[in-house]
């Protein structure tokens, strides 16, 4: 036809997106994103394996192996397991307990789940030292029935145990909200009682955001210092966390030693890290 | 099984949901619970599942009291306006799951379960997609999903939470037809909820109409549609136009207009206001009866069959709203500018509560 215009060339512009910035613009914001996150980020993780292996890999096994190390590790370990399924059990609780039902103090719930958020570290230490060492609150009781909690490891899994808390619940709340109770009611009325509905239908609905919360939680305490440092009384061998023994052995000049203790701490992030992106990812696919 | 709800009331707060509600149903009826939202027809359903507790008032079924049933043994099928399907499981085992939490001696064997499954499959006409998970269906194959998982535990009473409320028009119009049949097939007493009157009138046997928690009017389709109580009940189902004026030797005086007031005669000079439907609103060009009104024509709508005319009656400048068949409408030649002659062929005349004391 004769006068015919392609409408290609006039639809080429609209192939660039109004919102879309001009190409400089976004190869400097992406240069300075590298550039931040690799002074700060990657250098400083970089740094921690160099100075850890700066003085051979024999130095470096000694300061993992050495028996003080090995105790933190050890007890590190041992908070973890102990603070991280029960933060887990009452992070569904909880979570369980305001996103399904109604019911005076919902709201002082919420708040006193956040509370550990908005206190630091050190004061939470501080309030269980005023609770339970020999001076505090219940002092006489304990001393009286030869339980120790201050200086000891139950005082270390307590602080733990309050400065993880929110971490399990803040993640599922506002999954739980949003899916609402219908599938549980669905699950009801086909006969199925209140422990199967549990097991069959919300656990699964959850379990994505209940691992993201895990994980998240087992990182804090595993690297939970603050609070930890007030209650533990730095006792090597005893009482001492991997992130206090780091702390002992920087102080104590001990370099590389503390830095192989800190790349530990390190791959465990990072593995961390790894396993968060996953799940991400995983709960990406399912939702 | 037969469903009597007595004197059921429920509030949340200040709030009254439900007051006094009382509605009997036999076995195998189709019932419709229709009002707008907030008329409390959800809440009254979750009662009669045992999702919710009455404050006052009694549920049974076929004789036997459920008020303190717990919903796990009420044994009644609840389908979910937003399907409440089971995300995580595919749709075979979203059906099965009904047989498959039943405690063990009652559980049927994994070969039943897996026919009894295939049997509700074909039902549903999704034998195909049985495998697939309910983010990868349809909102129309989701709700016979949904309806199928309620069958499976084969209950005494089917109830129905806006089934069709989240379809768009087509979909929604085949599957209440298709509930229809199934329910003709099975002769479950079923239940359903909804605020849309035409899909009130084409499926239930019955309608009770709700409104702000009490019951306006329980009837057959014919009979809320054709014969409302209250002006409410003619406002909900369908159009309507109103005609406001005085009674006087029982007739509704409108400006030089007389209508006939049928079934009213004790009250005397009183404001009060006629209700016609649309399509009882008769369009003529000569002035036949002292109860025609002259009207100027505004609008002409055609929508497919029908044709919806508005008009300004003369000296009143009231709006007016009559429907008639392409047919009619052809016959009669109208023009938009015209004046023609109205006249109600079947009104109701109610006496505005205020004033009847």
């Amino acid at each position: 036809m004769a006068g015919h215009v392609p409408l290609s060339y006039g639809s080429r512009k609209t192939v660039k997106k109004a919102a879309e910035e001009p190409l400089f613009i976004r190869v400097f914001l992406t240069v300075v994103a590298f550039i931040f996150l690799f002074l700060f980020l990657v250098l400083p993780l970089a740094a921690i394996f160099i100075k850890a292996f700066e003085q051979g890999i024999h130095v470096y096994l000694a300061a993992i192996t050495e028996p003080d190390a090995l105790a933190a590790i050890k007890l590190t370990l041992l908070v973890v397991l102990l603070t991280v399924p029960v933060n887990a059990l009452f992070g569904i609780a909880a979570a369980w307990a305001i996103t399904k039902f109604d019911f005076k103090g919902k709201s002082l719930l919420t708040t006193i789940i956040d509370l550990p958020f908005a206190v630091s570290p050190v004061i939470a230490g501080l309030v269980f030292v005023l609770l339970f060492s020999t001076h505090g609150l219940f002092g006489d009781l304990l001393f009286a029935n030869d339980i120790k909690i201050i200086f000891a490891i139950p005082g270390i899994v307590i602080a733990t145990l309050f400065v993880t808390l929110p971490f399990v619940a803040r993640e599922l709340i506002p999954l739980m909200q949003s899916q609402g109770s219908s599938e549980e009611e669905a699950s009801l009325t086909l006969g199925a009682g209140g422990w199967k509905t549990f097991w069959l239908v919300t656990l699964p609905n959850i379990k994505w955001g209940l691992l993201y919360g895990i994980i998240l939680c087992n990182a804090r305490t595993v690297g939970e210092f603050g609070a930890v440092s007030v209650v533990s009384g730095h006792i090597r061998g005893l009482t001492n966390t991997m992130p206090l023994h780091i702390e002992i052995l920087y102080n104590e000049y001990q370099f590389s030693a503390a830095f192989a203790v800190a790349s530990l701490m390190s791959i465990l992030a990072i593995v961390t890290l790894i396993f968060k992106n996953m799940i991400e990812w995983k709960a990406n696919q399912h939702g | 099984m037969s469903i009597h709800i007595k004197d059921v009331s429920k509030s949340f707060g200040s709030f009254n949901a439900l007051s006094n509600i009382t509605i009997d149903i036999p076995t195998g009826e189709l019932v419709a619970l229709l009002g707008p939202s907030g008329s409390g027809k959800t809440s009254l359903l979750r009662i009669i599942a045992g999702l919710e507790e009455a404050d006052s008032g009694v549920i049974l079924f076929g004789g036997e009291d459920m008020t303190r049933i717990r919903t796990t043994e009420r044994k009644v099928g609840f389908v979910f306006q937003h399907y409440a399907l089971f995300k995580h499981m595919t749709v075979f085992d979203n059906i099965a799951y009904g047989l498959r939490v039943r405690p063990k001696k009652e559980r049927p064997s994994k070969k039943d379960i897996q026919e009894k499954v295939n049997e509700l499959l074909s039902l549903v006409k999704l034998e195909a997609l049985a495998d697939r998970y309910p983010s990868q269906l349809s909102g129309g194959q989701r709700q016979r999903v949904a309806l199928a998982r309620a069958l499976a535990v084969e209950p005494k009473v089917l109830l129905l939470d806006e089934p069709f409320g989240a379809l768009d028009a087509k979909v929604r119009k085949d599957l209440r037809r298709w509930l229809r049949r199934l329910h003709d097939d099975f002769h479950i007493t079923s239940i359903f909820v909804t605020h849309d009157q035409e899909e009130a009138l084409d499926v239930a046997d019955r309608i009770v109409v709700m409104n702000e928690g009490r019951i306006e009017q329980i009837g057959s389709p014919e009979e809320v549609y054709d014969h409302p109580n209250s002006p409410f009940v003619y406002d909900f189902l369908g159009n309507v136009n109103l005609f406001h004026g005085r009674l006087e030797n029982g007739k509704l005086l409108n400006g030089q207009v007389e209508l006939d007031a049928p079934g009213i005669d004790s009250a005397e000079n009183r404001p009060a206001v006629a209700y016609v439907r649309p399509h009882d609103v008769m369009i003529e060009r000569e002035s036949t009866a002292k109860d025609a009104v002259q009207a100027k024509i505004v609008h002409i709508h055609v929508v497919g069959r029908t044709v919806h005319i508005e008009l300004k009656t003369q000296g009143l400048e009231q709006f007016l709203e009559a429907e008639l068949t392409k047919e009619r409408y052809g016959e009669l030649g109208l023009k938009v500018g015209e004046d023609v002659f109205v006249r109600p062929n079947q009104l109701k005349v109610f006496i505005p509560e205020d004033y009847s004391i």
